[in-house]
This record gives structure tokens, sequence and C-alpha cells, in this order.
């Protein structure tokens, strides 16, 4: 299988090493993974702005440079959402439909298609609280959601609960929303802000002294706003803890 | 005539900043939905349930013109006069005239949100009727000339403190007593006089089922079947997408609505209406105000399943925080958003955007609105048809263009390639300004990803795609 | 073009394709228990009481044991003693100085504790909600499981008002704190009594 390796854009600038761990991990489970050089943005921001003429030109180049890989792998939930469900400023060739069918975020692949359960390089042994964005949770469905009373299940935990000496904290609101959401995180900074102040200081009343998450734009808001406010809670991109981070 | 945009994010800033306020607004709602949690897993069946309100709705609203008419036979046969009002101008007048021609210059009234949407009471003020809310919480906000803040608890946003200055100031109570208890006794005895000499009563309706001509009202307080039993003359004003086809069908929907509202099994209160009682007056209203238009609408006429029961205002992270008034809408909350904009599109086209399109109200909606998508599908309306602010539209036209060519993408953050230095200076200096007020920047870090893998791994990569 | 004929217009012009959205048949959802038990659960959830009789006790004297200090007491069924028949009460008004109203519900619902009132059990629909409290009579026989089952009782398609009652009138306005008695009855107790 030839694994397309997609950083994308906030990773790239803000959190290189979730993009390393990213690939590591990924070789380490014995995966053909390129970077293609030529990426930019999957065209998201543009896309849930409602500018979607302006999100096609992101959206040609990255079927340029993924079109040719059997998977195209994320280590964030939103933008595998936004190619999966949306990506619909241009018109939808094979090409297109292939990249939109084989994309995945790096959870679901190491879970579904990978099937990996065991991580035996990996140790963290902190408490962490585990921040399920929404886009992996109420879009990629990677996790139970609490307003449907399905039975629980939690692809992130199965993965996590592979990892030796890591201990769960659970929040009050597991899975309420963080408060980025892309360009709100600005247009709407006082509730945005908000949101990601109870979000910390709920994790943090639980007990966590990481917060864990497959999205790092929830981690850069979460961590800004934990910072800001002096609560004592450190941020981790998921891939970094199954990877082998100690910290 | 420009209506003035919504300024939602500056409203919900004024909110957050009362902190008493926030915090009980947060905890109630958020309480309220946990309600609804627990009734939901006592139902095995909550799920079937939604499907088929969800299947019923749609249908009723695809068959809309007929059931309306079966409606009509069915109510007019029963003795209800029946009258259909293309908007809220209309409504209004009809309703004026009904209490012009009987003298009536009181009118007691149950909860609404249509005469809401109609802005009824100064159209009725201005012609010497004097109208009178029953429900506490609608009385709250009608005596503080507020809209209502949320469609089942409208003045959830206030604290007691709050409704004993205005209990005073109308009721002339203490205004530091403010025990609840003694807020809502002081309400009873305010209003039982008003109700007992009310010349005609008006209630809204939750459904109406066209098979019996029979409509629904479903309240707490007892309200509704104050003002609908003791005076001679009641009204009932319904939205025309109220209907249902089958008595049977209200299992369903009477089930879900106090569940999902306030996650009691049932309202205290559930009425059904089909008929006058005897030597009384009954007249329903048919209300259109955009809906028939809106059913026109291939993304967004699912919205008029809504059966408004709040759940999506409850669970909504926004709303919780930013506070219904900040919507300046009849209809506040994510179902706000949504319907909000087809009545005034350059007005309320900031609410779509007032959401991290989270997708938790489309979840516990009881009817399946696929209301975070119609968000997003909003959003895309409303950029198309220019109402995004020409500063935020320039920056997503200047970011698309970026990001589809790659060298000048890289170039963009060439410089320095370090963190702060790949976001354009136009964009770090306007409008993202926002980001540091109440939190730190991403650390700076030695390289970026990009760098990184070139520098380690050169050789390795694909370079130039696309040639 | 009138009002009515314009919407009915904009209507036809606009809806989706009927074919596409076929109604679903009727339903039978849910737990079907129809018992006192379940009743009684539902009944006291919303804020309702039973109102319980020694074995051969009248009615008014367990009423008097409730309400000691009821002075005005209005009933819509024969045999209580030293209460005002409804049908004495000239016009709806006439309810107010009600303390007590007696009514018997048609039927009940196990899986809310709501009992049904029409005009054919009160004669005077305003007496359930001007009065300050009400006791149901409810025959046991006369309970049905849950809404679906209940939406099948005849009533709904004779009475012209009906109101299904699940305990009293209650708000949670102010600050979220739940008062029962709001604007309407103060309590809602049901007592058991076999037709």
């Amino acid at each position: 299988m030839k694994v397309g390796l997609f950083v994308p854009c906030y990773i790239d600038a803000f959190y290189p090493r979730v993009g390393i761990a990213t690939l590591e991990l990924l070789e380490r489970l014995g995966q053909q993974v390129d970077y293609p050089l030529e990426q930019t943005c999957c065209g998201q921001p543009m896309a849930n702005s409602g500018c979607n003429s302006d999100a096609a030109a992101a959206e040609a180049l990255f079927v340029r440079n993924f079109e040719r890989f059997d998977a195209i792998v994320m280590p964030s939930g939103s933008c595998a959402h936004h190619v999966r469900d949306h990506f619909d400023a241009i018109p939808q060739t094979d090409a297109v439909r292939h990249v939109r069918a084989h994309t995945y975020e790096l959870v679901e692949f190491l879970h579904d298609v990978l099937q990996v359960r065991a991580f035996p390089w990996a140790e963290f042994p902190h408490t962490v609280g585990l921040h399920n964005s929404c886009g992996t949770l109420r879009a990629l469905r990677t996790a139970s959601m609490s307003e449907l009373g399905e039975p629980p299940f939690s692809k992130p935990m199965d993965l996590l609960s592979g990892v030796r000496g890591i201990r769960f904290a659970t929040p009050a609101r597991p899975d309420e929303c963080c408060g980025f959401g892309g360009t709100f995180s600005v247009a709407e900074e006082a509730v945005s802000a908000r949101m990601g102040l109870d979000k910390v200081r709920d994790h943090h009343n639980a007990g966590a002294d990481y917060i864990v998450s497959a999205d790092s734009s929830c981690i850069m808001h979460q961590q800004g706003c934990a910072e800001r406010a002096g609560i004592p809670l450190r941020f981790i991109h998921i891939a970094e803890i199954l990877n082998g981070a100690r910290e | 005539m420009k209506d003035k945009r919504i300024d939602h994010a500056g409203a919900a800033a004024a909110f957050i900043a009362d902190a008493p306020h926030l915090a009980f607004h947060d905890e109630r709602l958020w309480d309220m939905r946990q309600k609804r949690d627990a009734q939901m897993h006592l139902l095995p069946e909550w799920q079937e349930l939604r499907t088929l309100a969800s299947q019923i709705k749609e249908h009723t609203l695809a068959n809309l013109p007929d059931y309306l008419e079966q409606f009509e036979r069915n109510a007019t046969r029963n003795g209800i006069h029946v009258h259909w009002a293309r908007d809220g101008a209309e409504h209004n007048r009809i309703v004026a005239e009904i209490l012009q021609a009987r003298g009536a210059t009181t009118l007691i009234k149950s909860k609404s949100m249509v005469t809401e949407e109609c802005d009824m009471r100064p159209y009725l003020a201005a012609r010497g009727i004097t109208v009178t809310e029953t429900d506490l919480g609608e009385r709250i906000q009608q005596l503080d000339d507020q809209l209502p803040s949320h469609i089942v608890v409208p003045a959830v946003h206030k604290l007691t403190g709050d409704v004993a200055r205005v209990f005073a100031t109308h009721y002339g109570t203490d205004p530091n007593a403010d025990d609840p208890r003694q807020l809502a006794e002081a309400q009873r005895q305010a209003a039982r006089p008003v109700i007992l000499h009310a010349d005609a009563g008006m209630t809204g309706a939750n459904f109406a089922v066209a098979e019996t001509g029979t409509f629904v009202v479903c309240t707490n307080e007892g309200n509704a079947d104050l003002s609908a039993t003791v005076p001679g003359v009641h009204i009932a004003t319904l939205g025309i997408e109220r209907l249902v086809p089958r008595m049977s069908d209200l299992g369903v929907f009477v089930r879900m609505l106090s569940r999902s509202a306030l996650g009691s099994p049932i309202t205290q209160y559930t009425t059904h209406f089909r008929g006058p009682q005897d030597g009384g007056e009954m007249h329903v209203i048919l209300v259109d105000n955009g809906r028939s238009a809106r059913l026109g609408m291939a993304d967004f006429w699912t919205s008029l399943k809504c059966i408004r029961c709040g759940a999506c205002m409850n669970t909504c992270p926004v709303y919780r925080r930013s506070g219904g008034l900040s919507y300046g809408a009849v209809y506040s909350g994510p179902i706000g958003a949504i319907i909000d904009p087809t009545f005034n599109e350059r007005k309320y086209s900031t609410l779509p955007f007032a959401s991290t399109l989270n997708g938790s109200c489309t979840n516990v909606c009881p009817v399946r609105i696929d209301i975070h998508d119609q968000l997003y599908k909003w959003r895309r309306v409303l950029v198309d048809h220019h109402q995004m602010p020409f500063v935020k539209r320039e920056i997503m036209h200047m970011a698309g263009k970026l990001m589809g060519q790659p060298r000048l993408y890289r170039a963009a953050i060439a410089g320095a390639e370090t963190a702060l230095g790949t976001l354009p200076r136009f964009a770090l200096y306007s409008w993202l300004n926002p980001w540091g007020k109440q939190r730190e920047l991403p650390h700076p870090v030695e390289e970026t990803f990009h760098a990184w893998y070139r520098r380690t791994r050169s050789g390795n990569g694909t370079a130039d795609t696309g040639r | 073009m009138n009002a009515r004929d314009t919407i009915l217009d904009a209507l036809r012009r606009n809806r989706p394709d009927p074919a596409a959205h076929p109604l679903p048949p009727p339903v039978m959802l849910g737990d079907l228990d129809a018992g006192q038990a379940r009743f009684v659960a539902g009944l006291r959830l919303l804020g309702g009481d039973l109102l319980e009789r020694a074995p051969g006790e009248p009615l008014a004297a367990a009423i008097a044991r409730r309400f000691p200090d009821a002075r005005l007491i209005c009933s819509a069924v024969p045999g209580v003693d030293g209460a005002v028949p409804v049908q004495d009460l000239p016009n709806a008004q006439a309810a107010d100085p009600v303390d007590v109203a007696v009514v018997r519900a048609a039927f009940g619902i196990a899986e809310t504790g709501s009992i049904f009132l029409s005009e054919a059990q009160l004669h005077l629909n305003a007496l359930a909600h001007l009065a300050q409290h009400l006791v149901v009579l409810l025959d046991p026989a006369q309970l049905t499981a849950n809404l679906h089952t209940a939406y099948q009782r005849p009533e709904f398609r004779t009475a012209r008002y009906g109101v299904l009652m699940s305990g009293p009138s209650a708000t949670a306005d102010i600050q979220g704190v739940l008062i029962r008695g709001a604007q309407g009855v103060r309590s809602l107790s049901v007592c058991f009594d076999s037709v």
C-alpha cells in the first residue's frame, strides 16, 4: 500500500513534531509513506467559511498531490472530514472521487485499516484527558456520541489503551466542543475563548496532566486558553504518544 | 432598506462578561440537556421515534396543502372558524378584527412563537387592546420589553434578582424579595384577575391533526388552558407546518417533545382542542409568513420539521455562552440560525457563522433536522449572495489563491520558516488579531515540518507534482 | 387570490416530491405495562400524588383529611358530601373561589402518570384550572400503557376539549427553580376508584 502523508498547514507551521511523529509511526508500522512536497492545504478554511469557490485551487492541488496513493493519511480529523464529506469546489472526477474515498484520519487508519492495537514502544506514564474533536467525533464517528445514547466505543481510546503506563481522566462534559471552529475562533473570539477555557478547566478538574487529541487545531486553541489562564495542563497529539513520546 | 447585520459576537461578548449570568445560563441549559439524555436512555425506542417523527413530518410537508385542506374541513365541521394569513401583518389584522367585532379590549395569551414572529402585541396595543402574556417566563419578558431568549424557557438568561427587579417595577413587589416561590406566587396573584376578566384568550399550538381538525397545546403552567377555557373566545395561531396527518402520530411527537425540551416525560398539560366549548367561540389562524417559500428551498425545507422543543439550544455550546438575545431574532440558537435568514438574509447573515459546526444540535434534534449541515450550507448561500463582510471575504479569497500555489505559499513563509512567519502579514495584523485577546499564540518552532522533511529526507519527497 | 389560495398554491408549487416521502404506518412502541405501579411512579415524578382512602371511607372524608382548610369544594361527580355540584356554577368565573375540585378522569396513562379530562367529565372546563387543588377519581381498569395506546382511545375523537394533565401546574421559569402550582392547580391527587 502506497501511503501519502498530508500534513495540514497549521501542523506544518506550528506543530511539526506532530507531522514527524505521524510519519515515523506509520513507518514503524511498516508503511511506505511519501510526503508530496507541493502540498499546502485541503481547502477547509475557505469552504467552512462559505467561500467554496476559493477552496477550488487548494482542492485541485490536493488531488494532484495525492491521486496516486492507495491511502491518504493525515493527523487531523477536521481535514479528513472536509476531504471526505465536503470537498466539492471542483468537478468530481474519478481522481477526486478516489482521493475522497481513500482519505483517512490517522486514528481511523490505524484502527480500521491497519488494525493496530499494540504499541510496544510506547509508554506514557501520565494522566491524560482525551479530547475528541467534533470532526473526529460527530463526522468521522471515531467514538460514540453522548447525544445518541449508543453503546460506548472509542477508537482513540482503543489505541491509547495499548500504551504502557497511561492513565485516563474523564471530564464532566467529555464531548462538548472546545470552541476552536476555524475562523470562528477569531470571528467569535469571546465565545470561542470562553468555550476553550471551560474545556481546559473541565479536564484540569478531572485530574488530567495532559490533554491528548487527534486534532492539533483544537490543541492550539486549548493550549492558548490554558496558558493565558495559567492552568497547568500540557498538550500532546495522539500520534506523538503512539509513536513513543515520553515528555 | 438595508438592515444592519446582527452583531452576535459583540452581544455574546457582553453576555460572557457577566460572570454570574453566564455561569447560571450554561449550567441550567446543560442540566436540561442531561435530563433529556436521561429520558432518552429510558426509552430503547428513542432513535426509532426520531426516525418516525422525521418521516411523518417530511411526508406531511410534502403533502402540506392537502393536509391543510383536510384540517380546515374537519375543524370547520367541528365549529372552528379557520382563517388564513399570508404574513404577520395579515395575521395581526385578523386577530384585531375578531376582537373588535366582539368589542374585546383585553386579551390573555399563552406563549406562541408565531405571534412573536408577527410582532402582534404592539399592533394590538396601538388599537387599544391590552395583551397579557400568561406564561411566567413570557410575562417576565413582556414586562421587561425583551424578546424571548429561548423557545421553551423565555427568561432563562435572567436570575431571580432580575425577575424581582422587573416585578417590583410592574407589580409593586419588594425588589429585594428574590425568592422564586414568592415571585411565582406574585405572578399567580397578578395574573388571576386579568384572566378572570379577559374578553378573549389566545394560544399557539404545538401540533394540529388533519384527520380530526384537532390542535394540541403543550404547557406546564396551565396558563394556556386558563386562557382558552375562561374567556368565551379562543383564538389559536399556528404556523402551517404544525400539521400531522393522524391522531396516532401524536403518540410519537408527544412522547418526544418534553423529553427533548426539559427532560420531563410529558408536559404537565397536553391539551387537545377540537371545537369550541359550550357557549364559546373558537378561531384558528393558519399562518404562512415565509413558510411556503422555505418549503421550496432544497437545502433548507426540512427546517420546517422543527417542533420547537429547544433541545438544539440546550446542547449548543455557543448558545449556552452567548445567550439567546445575542441572536437578535425571534428564533435563537441553532434552529434560529438556519431559519432566521429566510426572514431577512442580510440582517441575520452573521448567525450561521455563530457556530463551530460541532453537530451536537443535529444529534439531539427529535425530528432529525441536519442543523449543522444547514448552517454550513447557509454560509455558502450567504457568501454567494454577497452577505459576508468585505474584509473576511477578501482574506478568504487571498488565502484560497495562496493555498492553490505551493511555490507562492512556500515563498510567503520562506523567510524564517518559523511559526509566526507563516501567517501572511495582512491576516496577522487585521482579522486574526482577536486570537490573542484571551489566548496565547502557538509557540515558535525551529523549522516547519516541510523544512524538516526536506532536510532529513531529501530526495525522498515528490517534487513538482502535476508535471 | 385570497390568502388561503395563495398559500395553498405556493405550497403546491414548492413542495418536495410527495412520492419520495411516504407516511410510515402507525406504531405501537415502548413499554406496554399498563399497571398501577407504573402509573403512580409517573404521577409522582411530575408532582402528582395519590389520595388513599381507608376501606369504606367516604371520599368527602378523605378530601377533608387532605385539605382541612378547604372551604369550597366543587364536584363534577355525584355523591361527594358537602360539595357544590359543578352544574350549580353559572360560568367559568364562578369556579375561581373553589378550593378543591373533584372530577373523574376518563382514563389514565401509565407511562406518564397522566389523566384525561374533557367536557364530558368536567362540565365546566375551567373548573380544572381555576380551582386551587384537583382530586381525580380514576378507575384502574381505565389505565392505558403509553401515549401510543392512549391515542387509540375514542375520547380524542369525541371531546372538543380534552386535556392530559400530568401532575399539577408547574414552572421553572425563575432561575430554574421548580415550583408546583404556577397558574393552574397547586396540587393534583389521584384517587383510585373502580366503577
